[in-house]
Parts: C-alpha cells; sequence; structure tokens
C-alpha cells in the first residue's frame, strides 16, 4: 500500500471517528430532550406558567420562579455589560501596556474559572450582609455579575484587540480623540464580537443556581417579586427543589419546568443573536 | 563601487561594447581612407566600400538600444547621461564613416587615378591636415571611452589648427589650379576631400562635447568652451 | 536660515509662531529617537505652498517618521522623543501649548493601505466634519459632495452614498481616504506611499488627483516609485539612515544630481 492511499485511508478513518463522536452528542442529546419533552409537556398549560407554587403537586406553578429569572437576567444584564465592557475598554484602550496591566489580565482571565459557589461566598458577604441587601434580586444579580464579569471583559479585549490598529489611526489622522475614536468607531467596529461574548456569559447566568442558594434565594417563593429588594427564586433553583420530593407529580412538574427553562434560554439567546445580525449589517466587515 | 547585475546594467554594458567597436571601426575605416588616398589604392578602397554596410548597421544598432533603454528602464542620471550621449555620438561616427567611404569612392571610381604630388599636398598642408583631424577622431574617442574631460581640450585645440589651415585652402587650391591648368580636376576633388576633413573635424568636437555632457552634466555645444581650452 | 525665521511667543494661550514665513513647513534640526534608535539626524527642510515634494530613500532610511513629524503621529509610539524645531503653518508644533486635535485637521494623512472605517461611504466622509461638532445634515451633505468630487471619486458613488465603503475597490477605497482627509480642509496633505497597494490604472489615477489637488494644498508624498517621483513631484528630498542627504528641484536631482549617494540610489547601484 503505497503513501497516497495511506493517507487516504486516514482521511476515512477520521472523517467515520469525527462523525461517531458527534452523533454520540447529538444522540444523546436528543434522547435527553425527547425524554424531557415526553415526561413534561403535557403538564404545561396556562395555570402551570401562573400559578404560584404549593405543596400540592397539582396546583404548583413557575409563575415566581420564570419571572425570578427574567428579573435576574435583566437586572445582571444592566449590571454586568455596563461595567464589564467599561472595564474591558478601559483595560485595552487606554491602560498603559506594563507588567501590572499584563498581570491583570491573565487574572482576569482565571476569574473566569473559579467555581460559582465562591462567588456565592463572596456575593453573601459583601451585598448580602456587608451592604445589607439581604437575600434580594439585587444582591443575586450582583453576585452573578460579578461571575461573568471576567467573560464580558476578556471578550470585549479580543473583541476590540481583533479591530485593526488603522482604523484607529485613519480616526487620529483627522484629528479625533481617544475617547471620540473609542466610541466612534472602534467600539461600534467591536460590537459584534463584544455582543457574542455577553450572549454566552449572560446563558450561563441565566442557569446558575449555586451561588443564588448561598447568597440565599430561597426555593419557596410564594409571592412574585415587585421589586429588585424583594426575595426571589429562580427556574433552575425551583426545579431542584422540585426534583428532591418523592411524589412523581412533582418530577413531572420539574421536567415541565426545564422545558420552560431551555424555552426561555432558546429564546433569550435567539433574541440576542438576532440582535447581533441587524447591528452587524451596518457594520459590513 | 560594486555593481549590481540586472538588467538596466547588462544592457548598459553593452551599450558601451557596441559603442566603443564602432568607435573603433570608424577610426579604423578613416585611417585606411587616408592611406588608400596617398597611395591611390584600390583595393584599399575597395576595402573600406565593404565595410559600409557593417558600420550602418552598428548604427542602427545602437540607435535601437538606446531607445530599449529609454523606453524600458528609465534610466537617470549619468545612466541617462550616457544613452543620450550615445545617441549623438552614434549619429556623429556615421557621418565620420560616410566621409571616408566618400573618399574611397573617388578613388574606387577612378576619378582619382593617380596619387597627388608632394609639393602640391605640401603647399596646402593637406598630410597635416589629415593628421590632425584623425587624431582628433582618436583623443575623442579616447576621451569618452575613459570618461576623461582633460583629452577634450586636445581636440578642441586641434580644431583651431583645421580651422586655420581650413581659411587658406580656397585661395591655395585657387593659386595652384591658375599654375595648373592641366590638374584644375584633381584639385578641385582634392579641395572637397579637404573640405571634408574640416567637417570631420567638426564631428570629432561634437563627439567631445557628448563626453563632456555625460560626465560633467554640462551641455556646451553652442557655448565658448573657456574651461575645456587648452 | 535660522536667524530669519524666529519663533515668536505670544501672550496668553496661543503657541508661539514664525515670524516672516513664507514656507508652509520648515524644520530646524530635527532628530528622533526610539529609545536608543537615533532615526532622524539632524534634519532642515522647507517646503513651499502649493507644491508636490517627493521624499524618496531605501526602506527604513526614516522618511516615513520623518512625514509623520508634520502631523505629529509619531507621539504614539512609546519610546518616541524629538529634538529641534518642526514649524507648520507658522507654529512650532511639538510646543506644550499645542492642540493635536487641531494641528491634525490642517495637516491631513492619507496612509499606504486604504483604511476606510467600516460604514458607508457617507459616514466615511462625514466623520471628520462630526467630530469637530457638526451636525446640520445639510451643510454635511454639501461637504461630502465636495470632498467626493475633489477627489475625483464623486460619479462613481453619487448614486449610493450609504453603501459600504469596504465594498469599494482598492484605487476607489484610496480616494475615499483622500476624500475623508480632504472634508477637513486642510492646507497640507500627507501621503505614505499612497499607491504602493494598488494597480497601475488606479495608481496613475491618485497621480492625476496629485496633480490637481496642488493648486489648492501643500502635498508631501513619500514614495519608493522613483518614476511616480519624477512624475508627480516639484522638488525631492532623498533620504538615507535617517539623514537628508540632497533636496532640490526633481528634475536637476533626476538628471544631475550633486551626491554621489544621490546618483547611486536613483541609477539602482545600492548594494
Amino acid at each position: 500500500m503505497n503513501r497516497v492511499n495511506i493517507n487516504r485511508y486516514k482521511d476515512l478513518a477520521f472523517q467515520v471517528v469525527g462523525i461517531i463522536s458527534t452523533l454520540v452528542g447529538l444522540v444523546l442529546l436528543a434522547i435527553f430532550i425527547f425524554s424531557i419533552i415526553k415526561e413534561g409537556i403535557a403538564r404545561i398549560d396556562l395555570d402551570f406558567l401562573s400559578s404560584l407554587p404549593s405543596r400540592k403537586a397539582e396546583k404548583a406553578g413557575i409563575l415566581t420562579a420564570w419571572t425570578g429569572t427574567m428579573w435576574i437576567f435583566f437586572l445582571t444584564a444592566i449590571i454586568s455589560i455596563t461595567i464589564g465592557v467599561a472595564a474591558g475598554v478601559y483595560l485595552e484602550e487606554y491602560a498603559k501596556k506594563n507588567w501590572f496591566n499584563n498581570l491583570l489580565e491573565i487574572n482576569i482571565s482565571n476569574l473566569a474559572g473559579v467555581p460559582s459557589v465562591i462567588y456565592g461566598i463572596l456575593g453573601l458577604e459583601i451585598f448580602v450582609r456587608t451592604m445589607r441587601l439581604g437575600g434580594s434580586l439585587l444582591a443575586g444579580s450582583f453576585t452573578l455579575s460579578l461571575l461573568i464579569m471576567p467573560i464580558i471583559i476578556v471578550a470585549t479585549r479580543e473583541a476590540l484587540k481583533a479591530v485593526p490598529s488603522t482604523i484607529r489611526e485613519a480616526a487620529y489622522g483627522l484629528g479625533a480623540s481617544k475617547w471620540q475614536t473609542t466610541s466612534m468607531q472602534v467600539l461600534p467596529a467591536a460590537a459584534g464580537g463584544i455582543s457574542t461574548g455577553v450572549i454566552l456569559a449572560l446563558s450561563r447566568a441565566v442557569g446558575e443556581t449555586a451561588p443564588l442558594i448561598v447568597i440565599g434565594a430561597l426555593a419557596y417563593v410564594p409571592f412574585v417579586a415587585k421589586s429588585p429588594m424583594d426575595e426571589f427564586t429562580v427556574l433552575p433553583m425551583q426545579i431542584f427543589n422540585w426534583t428532591s420530593r418523592p411524589d412523581h407529580d412533582f418530577v413531572i412538574n420539574a421536567a415541565a419546568g426545564i422545558i420552560i427553562l431551555l424555552g426561555i434560554t432558546f429564546l433569550l439567546n435567539g433574541i440576542a443573536v438576532y440582535l447581533r445580525n441587524r447591528w452587524q449589517k451596518k457594520i459590513s466587515w | 563601487m560594486s555593481e549590481t547585475l540586472n538588467n538596466e546594467q547588462l544592457a548598459l554594458n553593452n551599450l558601451r561594447e557596441d559603442v566603443e567597436e564602432m568607435m573603433q571601426s570608424v577610426l579604423a575605416q578613416f585611417t585606411k581612407a587616408q592611406e588608400a588616398l596617398l597611395n591611390c589604392d584600390t583595393n584599399l578602397a575597395q576595402e573600406i566600400l565593404s565595410m559600409e554596410k557593417k558600420i550602418n548597421s552598428m548604427d542602427l544598432r545602437l540607435d535601437k538600444s538606446c531607445e530599449n533603454i529609454l523606453a524600458l528602464y528609465s534610466p537617470l542620471a549619468s545612466n541617462l547621461r550616457y544613452t543620450m550621449a550615445v545617441m549623438s555620438i552614434s549619429a556623429q561616427l556615421e557621418r565620420i564613416a560616410d566621409h571616408a567611404v566618400g573618399i574611397a569612392e573617388y578613388i574606387d571610381e577612378g576619378i582619382i587615378d593617380e596619387p597627388y604630388e608632394d609639393d602640391i599636398l605640401e603647399k596646402v598642408k593637406f598630410k597635416e591636415m589629415f593628421e590632425t583631424a584623425i587624431s582628433m577622431i582618436d583623443d575623442a574617442i579616447y576621451s569618452f571611452i575613459n570618461e576623461d574631460t582633460n583629452i577634450v581640450k586636445w581636440v578642441f585645440g586641434k580644431d583651431k589648427t583645421l580651422n586655420k589651415i581650413n581659411k587658406q585652402t580656397s585661395d591655395l587650391i585657387a593659386a595652384l589650379c591658375k599654375k595648373n591648368p592641366k590638374k584644375v580636376k584633381q584639385l578641385l576633388y582634392l579641395f572637397s576631400i579637404m573640405k571634408k576633413l574640416e567637417r570631420v573635424g567638426d564631428l570629432a568636437k561634437n563627439i567631445a562635447e557628448e563626453t563632456v555632457f555625460y560626465v560633467d552634466a554640462k551641455i556646451i555645444k553652442h557655448k565658448k568652451k573657456k574651461k575645456y581650452m587648452p | 536660515m535660522a536667524e530669519e525665521n524666529k519663533l515668536v511667543e505670544k501672550p496668553g494661550n496661543a503657541p508661539p509662531e514664525m515670524e516672516d514665513n513664507k514656507f508652509v513647513i520648515t524644520t530646524h534640526d530635527a532628530n528622533v529617537y526610539y529609545g536608543n534608535t537615533h532615526a532622524i539626524k539632524d534634519v532642515n527642510i522647507e517646503i513651499k505652498a502649493n507644491t508636490v515634494t517627493a521624499f524618496i530613500g531605501p526602506s527604513g532610511c526614516g522618511k516615513s517618521t520623518f512625514l509623520r513629524l508634520f502631523n505629529r503621529m509619531n507621539d504614539y509610539i512609546e519610546s518616541f522623543r524629538m529634538t529641534g524645531d518642526v514649524v507648520v503653518n507658522g507654529q512650532n508644533i511639538y510646543h506644550d501649548k499645542i492642540r493635536v486635535e487641531e494641528l491634525r485637521k490642517k495637516v491631513g494623512m492619507v496612509f499606504q493601505k486604504p483604511n476606510p472605517f467600516p460604514k458607508s461611504i457617507f459616514e466615511n466622509v462625514a466623520f471628520g466634519l462630526k467630530i469637530m461638532g457638526r451636525k446640520k445634515k445639510s451643510e454635511l451633505h454639501e461637504i461630502v459632495e465636495k470632498s467626493l468630487i475633489q477627489a475625483a471619486l464623486w460619479d462613481e458613488v453619487k448614486d449610493d452614498l450609504n453603501k459600504s465603503a469596504l465594498a469599494l475597490s482598492g484605487g476607489q477605497q484610496q480616494r475615499l481616504c483622500i476624500a475623508r482627509a480632504l472634508a477637513v480642509e486642510p492646507t497640507v496633505l500627507l501621503m505614505d506611499e499612497p499607491a504602493s497597494a494598488l494597480d497601475p490604472i488606479s495608481s496613475a489615477k491618485i497621480e492625476e488627483l496629485i496633480f490637481n489637488l496642488k493648486q489648492n494644498y501643500t502635498i508631501v508624498i513619500v514614495t519608493h516609485n522613483m518614476s511616480q517621483a519624477g512624475r508627480v513631484s516639484d522638488k525631492t528630498a532623498f533620504f538615507y539612515l535617517g539623514e537628508l542627504i540632497e533636496y532640490g528641484k526633481t528634475k536637476n536631482l533626476f538628471t544631475n544630481p550633486e551626491e554621489e549617494l544621490t546618483e547611486r540610489y536613483i541609477t539602482g547601484r545600492f548594494g
């Protein structure tokens, strides 16, 4: 068998391995989604979506949970995007490139790998106790913002790095100040990359449970949160809570909750990607 | 000076070789013409005539090479001046060669069928004029090939000599015609040959001027050549 | 020369001005250092208004660095340091009181590789105006049109100014960058090898443009294309290893340069 044939067989072998690997993942995912849907789809109706939780499985609903998730999502989005993007812009465009800032850059990336529970503990001490915010939505979103901040900062910096320096040069050459250059040319050009990072970060925040448990989000919240200072619960917590009940009906509720959580995640991601694509059309690379 | 080797440099090197070849050929033609005339040698005359085509083709080839160099390489500074100088020089050389052929034709066609008498030649200072003309061509060629503008002085000095002789030529020939009425025809041809020599001197002077243009970037034609006079 | 043109302190906040200047750009003993590297050595030059000056020289000789002194674009390099005077439009531009943004509106720049913003044609040309605070739509449209006409691009793009600038060809993009620079009404236009990334026809269009712009602007162009320098410039400055070797009328420099180094460079005999 000569060289060319050996290479061809290797090629084919790799393709087969690749296809199998992909299929394994897809098939398992499909089984999971299918079984969840089979388990819980029947339970989903308007009552389920609009009812408060209760000890009786038939009456229990996820109103507080999904409204809590939406609250957490929007509050975290506002806080983390503002602070994260600003920090990213400052670090990339304004800060001097010395050893200190290089150290900072490495450590911010490291923070992304810290277990989310640690952030919960941090949040508990700073936001819940010291700032006396209690187990509120505000404390929860501040905590989650800390958690996803490194992702947003890194994504912002990478997106800014990807904007060619010739763009900045052109702007400076026309007499633009640093701020004008950054805000009017560099940021819009980096928006695509930044929003991708933001979407990823927020998706993670929506699914987080551990830090929220630590800061004191409750599993049983029989009212809808109306202000950022209210106590709350989120879908992942509600689902976890239901799965630990012996009653099989609650398991069905949990399945239904999972479907809703997946649906919300897909919906939020979808809207974000749509918005990003619309923005991208204005800036055509 | 280490020379970069590229097409432009190669072309200029070839141009240099070709112009030197034409220069030597034309000098040889003219020198032969002197001998052929003094000895009335028809064989030598025919040699001169047979070279005519070759020299004309050298002229055409030099013109073509210069045209190519200008078109392809847009030469600058000394390269430009060299190319321009060669274009002019090849035309001057071709005219010098033409005069040599003219003299050869007189001999070959039997218009001059016997050598001139020495005392006649003495009277009009013919040999001196011919020698001067040849040495002017030689000097002009030497100064161009060696890029030496000092030699140019000699050319202009000798041109003065030529002009001095030339001033008296018509009177002297007229006097000789009166004395030797049977030889009027030969004397007239002698006169025309001496006019040719005077023109050849001018042509050699032009070549010297091109050398000054090339080496010193100075255009001295039509001007008083104070700096370049001996 | 140094005695005639003295810098005079002005009252208040204005930067010092030059007495009696007939030149748009003058440098006195300009030196540039990048850390320990001495990049530009004691360069003295005077550039007249409404002329085209070409800077030529081998790669790394400092011609681009020197060009960028005129609009202080070297400031962005960490290790940059300069000594000497650079006087533009009568003002010493490295003086403390100079505002760099103002300078750059008077001294525009076009770069080697066309670098339009990833926005529409209109937005590109209008950017310079917007950063000056001009907002009125009619005013912007008028100036954008005028600039595009001056840059010989108007006819090709007038039907759709909202098209993305990146959809234009390389030559068109470069003319767009020229229009963008002209929109802020500079007096000097600096061009750093503006045609080197373009095909011969686009390059020829740029040369034609330079010829027309000369009437209203002073142009300094860095080029390593000798024949281009011959075609477009009135005066040429030859740089080598950071020094200004020779500066004179282009036709003289090209037929009979004074310096042997210049002669060697332009006849291609550099090692």
